[in-house]
C-alpha cells in the first residue's frame, strides 16, 4: 500500500485546564488524500478545529505525529514550520478573522508577505483572486463594509491566493446564511474538483452530504464511524 | 519579510493609531531636542575656545616663568630669565621665537592728557605674532629701535577716544620713573644715623645678654635698615622720556594672561627704561633679589631678569617635548595646548553630564514606548494570530514589533533633532542679544556637528529598539490558536 499524502499516528491534544485534562484530540489515526474532500462533522468541543489546527501546523501535539508526503511535521523547526504554512496551507474560519483595517485587497495581499511574493506580484495576484471569486468590484472595502459571505470569500481569497496544496477550512459557513451557505459550498466544491484538496469541520450534515467526498466524524477527540450509514465509506483508517 | 514591506506595514500600523502614536514619539522628540540642544551646547563651547585659541595663536604658545621659591624641588637653583636665558631658548630645536615680557609703570602725555598706565616692550618679531598682529588700525612696528608704539583698545578707552583711526601719528610722551639702587643703599646709613642717640641711650646693655632681648634689638635694627632701603628706593626717582609715535591700534582683549599691555613699544627703545634702574614695581624687584641679580651695576641688562619669556613654536614642533626640555633646565612652564587637553578632557565630562540628561529624558521616553507596544500587542492579538496562521515565524513578528518601535524612535529622532536645533537656534539668538548688551564678542553659543546629529538618531533608534524588544519578543511567542479563538 501506498503511504498516504497526510498521515496522522495516534494523534493526541491534550489541554491541561486546573486539576483536569481535556483530551481534545486522543489518539486519532486519520490518513487524507491529495485532491480528496474531506468532511469533518462532531458535536460542539468534540476536537474539531484542534485537530483541523494540528493538520495545519498551527498546534502542536501533545503525542503522537503528523506525516506530510512522509516527513513528520514534529521534525521541522518553527522556521520550517511557517513555511509549510506559508506555502502549503491554506486557512479559512468561521469568524473569517480578517483584519479590519485593511481592505480585501490588503488583507488577501497579506498572505503573501510570507512567502516570498515580490511586492509588484502581490497586488496583482491578490486582486486577480478576488476577481476571480467574484469581488473585483470590492478590492478597497474593508471588511466591515462587507457582507458575511463577501467576507468569507475574502477570507477564501486570502488562503487561495498563495496557491496552497491543501484548504483547511474550519466551519466556514457557521455565520452564514442559505444563500451565502450554498455559493460558499459551491466554491469549495469548485475549488476540489480543479485539484485542491479540502478538509472541513462543519456540523451542517448536509452541507457535508453535499459537497465531500468522504465524512468522518469526531466524539470526544475521537474518530467515530459516520451516523449515517448513507454517507458509506467514512471510515478512519 | 524584506525592510521595505515591514516599514511599509510598520507604518501603517503607527497610522492606525495616529493619537497614541503622536504622544510616544512627542516623548522622543522632546527627549532628543534636550539631548541636542544640551550636547550641541557643550560642542558649540568647545568649538569656541579652540576657535579663539587658534586664532590667538595659543596652540603653538608656551609661557615660561622662573621657578621661583614655591618650586617643587628645592634642591635646584631657581634658573633665572634673563636675556642669556632667553638667547639659550630661542636655540632650541623646534623654537621659532622666544621673546621676554617686560613692563613698566608709565606716565603717558598725549596732546594735553595725561594717564598712568602700564606699557611693554617688545620686539618686531613679536608683533608679527598672531597674538599681535590683530589691529584696528594703522601698522605694527616697523623695527625694533624705531620711535613708534603700539597702543590697545584699552588705552582708547582711557583717552576716551573711539575712532582708533585718530590716534594714527600722534605723539606720544612716554615718562618712567626709575629708581636707583644707589640711592636706596645710600640711604640706609642715613636712616641708621638719624635717631642713633635715642636708640642708644634706650638700649639697657647689661641685658644684652638675655637672648630674647639681643634678638629684639638686632632685628629693630634690621627693620630701620631695610625701611630705609625701601623709603631710598621709592622715593629718590629720576624720570626717564621718551617721545614715541603712534604707528597702530591693538585690538583690545580684557583680562587673563592674554591681555596686552596698553602701550608697546620697540624693544630696544624700551630698553632706555629698562636700563635705566628698576621700574619701581616691588614685584621686578623681588624677582630681581630672588635671582641674586639686585645689585648688579644698574645699566647692565644682561643681569635683568624677566617674569615671563613667550616662546613660538615652530609649525610641527611638539609642544610636549619643547616644553619638556625647557623644564628640565629649571623653569616652569604653561602651554595653551597642554591646558587644552585639560579642557577637552573636562568637557568630555560635561558633555556625558548633558548627555546623562538627555539620557534620562530618553528613558523615561522609552517607557511609553514600552506602553504604547504592550497595549498594541493585547489589541493585537488576533491579527498576530492570523499572521501566524498565514506563515509569519516567531522571528517575522518580533521583526515587525522591533520595526514599530524604532519607526517611533527614528521619526521622534528627526523632529527631535529638528525641534533641539530649533530650540538652540533661538538660545543662540538670545544669547547674542544679551551678548551684545555686554559687548561680549559675538559668537555662536551652539554647534550641531553630523556627529551630533548621528549619534542622537542612533541613540534614539537604539534606546526604542531596547524598549520595544521586550514587548516584540511577547508577541512572537502569543499561541496563534488561542489568538484566533478571541472574538
Ligand atoms: N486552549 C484551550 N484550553 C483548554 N481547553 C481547550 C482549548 N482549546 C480547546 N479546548 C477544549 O478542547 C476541546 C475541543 O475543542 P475544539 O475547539 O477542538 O472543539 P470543536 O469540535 O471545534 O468545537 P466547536 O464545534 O464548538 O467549534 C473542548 O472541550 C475545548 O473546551
Ligand atoms: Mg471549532
Amino acid at each position: 500500500m501506498d503511504t498516504p499524502w497526510i498521515q496522522t499516528h495516534d494523534l493526541c491534544r491534550y489541554y491541561r485546564r486546573g486539576p483536569q485534562q481535556v483530551r481534545a484530540v486522543d489518539g486519532v489515526n486519520l490518513s487524507i488524500d491529495r485532491g480528496e474532500f474531506l468532511g469533518i462533522v462532531g458535536a460542539s468541543g468534540s476536537g474539531k478545529s484542534t485537530i483541523l489546527n494540528l493538520l495545519a501546523g498551527l498546534d502542536s501535539p501533545t503525542s503522537g505525529s503528523i506525516d506530510f508526503e512522509g516527513v513528520p511535521l514534529g521534525s521541522l523547526n518553527r522556521r520550517q514550520l511557517a513555511a509549510y504554512r506559508a506555502h502549503r496551507v491554506g486557512m479559512i474560519f468561521q469568524s473569517f478573522n480578517l483584519l479590519g483595517h485593511h481592505t480585501a485587497l490588503g488583507n488577501v495581499e497579506l498572505a503573501l508577505y510570507f512567502n516570498d511574493t515580490p511586492h509588484r506580484e502581490r497586488t496583482r495576484l491578490a486582486a486577480e483572486t478576488l476577481k476571480r471569486l467574484g469581488l473585483g468590484d470590492r478590492l478597497d472595502h474593508r471588511p466591515g463594509d462587507l457582507s458575511g459571505g463577501e467576507q468569507q470569500r475574502v477570507a477564501i481569497a486570502r488562503a487561495l491566493v498563495k496557491r496552497p496544496e491543501i484548504l483547511f477550512a474550519d466551519e466556514p459557513t457557521g455565520n452564514l446564511d442559505h444563500e451565502n451557505t450554498r455559493q460558499i459550498a459551491e466554491l469549495l466544491t469548485d475549488l476540489n474538483r480543479q485539484g485542491l484538496t479540502v478538509v472541513m469541520v462543519t456540523h451542517d450534515l448536509d452541507l457535508a452530504r453535499q459537497c465531500t467526498q468522504r465524512m468522518i466524524r469526531m466524539h470526544y477527540g475521537r474518530l467515530a464511524a459516520p451516523k449515517d450509514p448513507a454517507f458509506g465509506g467514512g471510515t478512519a483508517s | 519579510m524584506i525592510i521595505r514591506d515591514l516599514l511599509a506595514v510598520a507604518t501603517g500600523n503607527l497610522w492606525r493609531m495616529k493619537l497614541r502614536a503622536f504622544l510616544t514619539i512627542s516623548g522622543v522628540v522632546i527627549a532628543i531636542a534636550a539631548f541636542v540642544a544640551m550636547l550641541s551646547f557643550g560642542a558649540g563651547m568647545q568649538k569656541n575656545i579652540a576657535e579663539q585659541f587658534n586664532e590667538l595663536g595659543l596652540f603653538s604658545t608656551i609661557q615660561i616663568y622662573p621657578r621661583g621659591a614655591r618650586a617643587a624641588n628645592h634642591t635646584d637653583k631657581a634658573a633665572v630669565l634673563d636675556d642669556h636665558a632667553v638667547a639659550a631658548i630661542a636655540a632650541l630645536p623646534g623654537v621659532q621665537l622666544a621673546y621676554p615680557f617686560d613692563e613698566f609703570s608709565v606716565t603717558v602725555t598725549v596732546a594735553d592728557t595725561q594717564i598712568t598706565t602700564e606699557a611693554q616692550p617688545l620686539p618686531t618679531v613679536a608683533t608679527r605674532t598672531k597674538a599681535f598682529s590683530r589691529l584696528l588700525a594703522g601698522k605694527s612696528l616697523s623695527s625694533d629701535s624705531t620711535h613708534e608704539a603700539l597702543v590697545t583698545e584699552e588705552f582708547m578707552q582711557m583717552l576716551k577716544i573711539n575712532d582708533p583711526d585718530s590716534l594714527l601719528g600722534r605723539q606720544l610722551i612716554v615718562s618712567v620713573k626709575v629708581s636707583s639702587l644707589d640711592s636706596a643703599v645710600a640711604r640706609v646709613p642715613q636712616s641708621m644715623v638719624e635717631t642713633i642717640d635715642e636708640r642708644a641711650r634706650e638700649i639697657r646693655f647689661d641685658s644684652l645678654r638675655n637672648k630674647h632681648y639681643l634678638e629684639r634689638i638686632v632685628r629693630r635694627e634690621l627693620q630701620i635698615a631695610m625701611s630705609g632701603f625701601v623709603d631710598g628706593f621709592m622715593n629718590a626717582r629720576a624720570t626717564v622720556s621718551d617721545t614715541l609715535n603712534i604707528c597702530g591700534v591693538l585690538e583690545g582683549r580684557h583680562g587673563g594672561p592674554l591681555r596686552i599691555k596698553p602701550v608697546v613699544f620697540p624693544i630696544r627703545t624700551g630698553k632706555r627704561f629698562s636700563s635705566a634702574g628698576y621700574s619701581g614695581d616691588p614685584i621686578d624687584m623681588f624677582t630681581s633679589l630672588n635671582s641674586g641679580t639686585l645689585f648688579a651695576s644698574s645699566g647692565d641688562t644682561t643681569g635683568k631678569s624677566y617674569p615671563k619669556v613667550t616662546l613660538n613654536l615652530d609649525q610641527y614642533a611638539d609642544y610636549e617635548s619643547v616644553s619638556d626640555t625647557i623644564e628640565a633646565l629649571g623653569y616652569r612652564t604653561f602651554s595653551f595646548a597642554k591646558e587644552f587637553k585639560e579642557i577637552r578632557r573636562f568637557f568630555i565630562y560635561f558633555d556625558l553630564a548633558l548627555a546623562v540628561i538627555g539620557l534620562i529624558a530618553l528613558i523615561t521616553a522609552s517607557l511609553g514606548i514600552v506602553n504604547t507596544m504592550i497595549m498594541s500587542i493585547i489589541e493585537r492579538t488576533r491579527e498576530i494570530g492570523v499572521l501566524k496562521s498565514l506563515g509569519a515565524d516567531e522571528r517575522d513578528i518580533r521583526v515587525l514589533f522591533l520595526v514599530e518601535s524604532g519607526l517611533i524612535g527614528a521619526i521622534g529622532a528627526i523632529f527631535g533633532i529638528l525641534l533641539g536645533w530649533t530650540i538652540s537656534r533661538v538660545a543662540s539668538a538670545i544669547a547674542r542679544i544679551i551678548m551684545e548688551r555686554r559687548e561680549i564678542p559675538d559668537m555662536d553659543l551652539f554647534t550641531m556637528p553630523p556627529w551630533l546629529v548621528l549619534t542622537a538618531f542612533l541613540f534614539a533608534v537604539a534606546v526604542s529598539l531596547a524598549a520595544g524588544y521586550y514587548p516584540a519578543s511577547r508577541a512572537a511567542r502569543v499561541d496563534p490558536v488561542e489568538a484566533l479563538h478571541t472574538e
